[in-house]
């Protein structure tokens, strides 16, 4: 069964008069469980795939199915009533809040939930847990390194458990060995805890790591 | 409330900013609470004014004393009940830092005149029984440590009453008043005989004023105009008008000053309306990226939005809370301080109304929200997608 079905999606930025067609005509499938890179030169539509298919975003035209909600139908409260629970983000540059603890970073998610106090910092402390950070949870971002904050970012993505894990380019702002141990990461996420991962990277080793890779060029998907 | 550590963690981690908007604000709500204060005094003062009284003074100024006799005239006016005189003393206790108003009053008839004015029976009696008698009010009691039969002195700084030394006076009576039937009754008076003082000048004065109680307020005006008609080709005209607008004529000398004060209050509101703005505004851009992070994450815009303002609410409620603190103690110790001090005294303040402090409490969070509006509305309509690529 695909957690993610792209059929036919065009995306079109208008800028005054002109058209700008970023994704044209695309579709894409990703099973359950898969972890899937996107590549493609500056400019290709991967991070606006990435948008649909998080629900951030909406086509111009065509349907994006993922968990089998078609994120078409949804208004935006709804998308991101629908994001909150069944999706998790990496971003490149980590994003943390900076006046949150590790700990009230990774449980931000879970503000939006009905869960009580003491059943979200458990949550938190486990999902920090499982990315070798259960002793850094009092830690400012600023007091982490970068792979540790990206990886601070990885356990907030997981702590409400998504369907699909969306990465745009996760290891592109760290050094090699932070980079390798947050891809170690994500492996073991999709390997033991199943989760579907969506990547975009520019980065071949990072693509490498990833069970299948499809490259974007000028808003089409060339091959698979 | 699961948001309020978010809120409050925001506030802290920029508190330079944060703790320099509270203090704007509490400066602006400081200023409302006080100033307000001193009006609704002066108001109360005004209110406490019966409309059953009327005051005739000399037409020329308030410095000129008009003739003992003209009571009798005054007295066969129809529609007078009762007439009473009264002179301004001016007198000084020990520094002229210690003023209070003080009055030679023509004891009985004046006191009947003003029920107010609650002093018990054997009290009354022993005042005016003694020729250096004098009756305080409780606050003025309290302020000095005075109680019956302490004796004290005052020394008169207007001309006529200078008798080449103080007076001498002996505290026989204490008055007190149901402030809640008479909210604006001034407990910092001081009475006198006003034989005490003409016999001490050697019979050479005569009354500030007069005093009639008449039987139908309604007639005021026109009673008034008979009274002043008696006198008309006196030597000393008089003016009659009701109490109240006998006070009124005190209070309009400081009129353009409660305007000046409601004046700059105002442009103080406006321009923390603008700091605060600007603050929240700052916070929103600085905070472009962690919007689109909360909102990616799944928080709607309108909690989005929430938040913004509840930290613009947290900012006016500590600012109000600061400033109505801040308010309050400096009108506890205002009758304390010199030159304000007096004037605060002579209308009689009761310290802080509730109903300022709550008014002070809504302004102040009310100009915050109102500066965190826009900011919040803008964050609100920023898209997920654009926050991204450009934050």
């Amino acid at each position: 069964m695909n957690a993610v079905e792209v059929r036919n999606v065009r995306k079109i930025y208008r800028r005054e008069t002109e058209e700008i067609v970023v994704l044209d005509g695309l579709d894409l499938d990703v099973p359950e469980g898969e972890f899937v890179a996107l590549m493609g030169p500056s400019g290709s539509g991967k991070t606006t795939l990435l948008n649909l298919v998080a629900g951030i975003d909406v086509p111009t035209s065509g349907s994006v199915v993922v968990g089998g909600t078609d994120l078409t139908d949804l208004s935006e409260s709804g998308l991101a009533r629908w994001r909150s629970r069944n999706v998790g983000f990496v971003f490149q540059f980590y994003n943390l809040i900076p006046v949150l603890t590790a700990l009230e970073n990774v449980e931000l998610p879970l503000l939006l939930s009905a869960l009580s106090r003491s059943e979200r910092r458990e949550r938190a402390r486990t999902a920090l847990e499982i990315v070798g950070l259960g002793d850094r949870e009092r830690h400012y971002p600023r007091q982490l390194s970068g792979g540790e904050e990206q990886r601070v970012a990885i356990a907030r993505a997981v702590v409400t458990d998504p369907i699909v894990l969306v990465a745009d380019e996760p290891t592109g702002d760290l050094d090699a060995r932070s980079a390798a141990e947050v891809l170690d990461l994500m492996e073991v996420l999709n390997r033991d805890l199943l989760k579907t991962i969506v990547m975009v990277t520019h980065d071949p080793r990072a693509a490498e790591r990833a069970h299948v890779q499809r490259h974007l060029e000028k808003g089409v998907l060339t091959n698979g | 409330m699961r948001y309020l550590p978010y809120v409050l963690k925001h506030l802290r981690a920029s508190w330079i900013r944060t703790g320099s908007t509270v203090l704007a604000m509490a400066v602006c709500i400081f200023l409302f609470v006080t100033l307000q204060t001193f009006l609704a005094a002066i108001d109360a003062g005004l209110e406490s004014a019966s409309d059953r009284r009327l005051v005739t003074r000399n037409a020329v100024s308030l410095v000129f004393n008009l003739p003992l006799w003209y009571g009798e005239r005054i007295r066969s006016v129809p529609g007078v009940r009762g007439v009473a005189y009264a002179s301004w003393f001016g007198g000084v206790y020990q520094d002229p830092k210690n003023f209070f108003p003080n009055f030679a009053i023509d004891a009985e008839r004046y006191l009947a005149m003003y029920p107010e004015y609650r002093i018990p029976t054997d009290q009354l009696r022993a005042f005016l029984r003694d020729r250096r008698g004098a009756v305080v009010g409780r606050d003025l009691a309290e302020r000095f440590g005075w109680k019956i039969g302490d004796v004290f002195q005052l020394e008169s700084n207007i001309p006529p009453y200078r008798v080449g030394g103080p007076l001498q006076f002996v505290v026989r009576a204490v008055y007190d008043a149901d402030l809640d039937r008479d909210p604006g009754t001034n407990l910092g008076l001081m009475f006198f005989h006003w034989r005490y003082l003409y016999e001490a000048t050697g019979r050479t004065v005569s009354p500030g004023s007069f005093v009639e109680l008449i039987d139908d307020p309604s007639r005021a005006g026109e009673i008034s105009d008979a009274i002043d008609a008696l006198f008309a080709n006196s030597v000393a005209q008089t003016r009659t008008e009701t109490e109240g607008a006998f006070r009124a004529g005190f209070v309009a000398q400081i009129g353009p000053l409660a305007y000046l004060l409601n004046a700059i209050g105002l442009a103080v509101t406006f321009t923390i309306l603008l700091v605060t703005a600007n603050t929240m505004s700052m916070a929103v851009r600085e905070r472009r990226r962690e919007i689109a992070v909360l909102k990616t994450i799944g928080f709607p815009s309108g909690l989005v939005m929430g938040l913004i303002l509840a930290e613009s609410f947290v900012l006016g409620a500590l600012g109000a809370g600061t400033g109505i603190l801040l308010g309050r103690w400096v009108v506890a110790v205002l009758p304390g301080l010199p030159v304000i001090g007096d004037i605060m005294r002579a209308f009689s303040t009761r310290g802080v109304d509730p109903l300022i402090t709550v008014v002070a409490f809504a302004l102040g969070v009310s100009i915050a929200v109102a500066a965190g509006f826009v900011p919040a509305v803008l964050a609100y309509r920023l898209r997920t997608a654009e926050l991204l690529r450009h934050a």
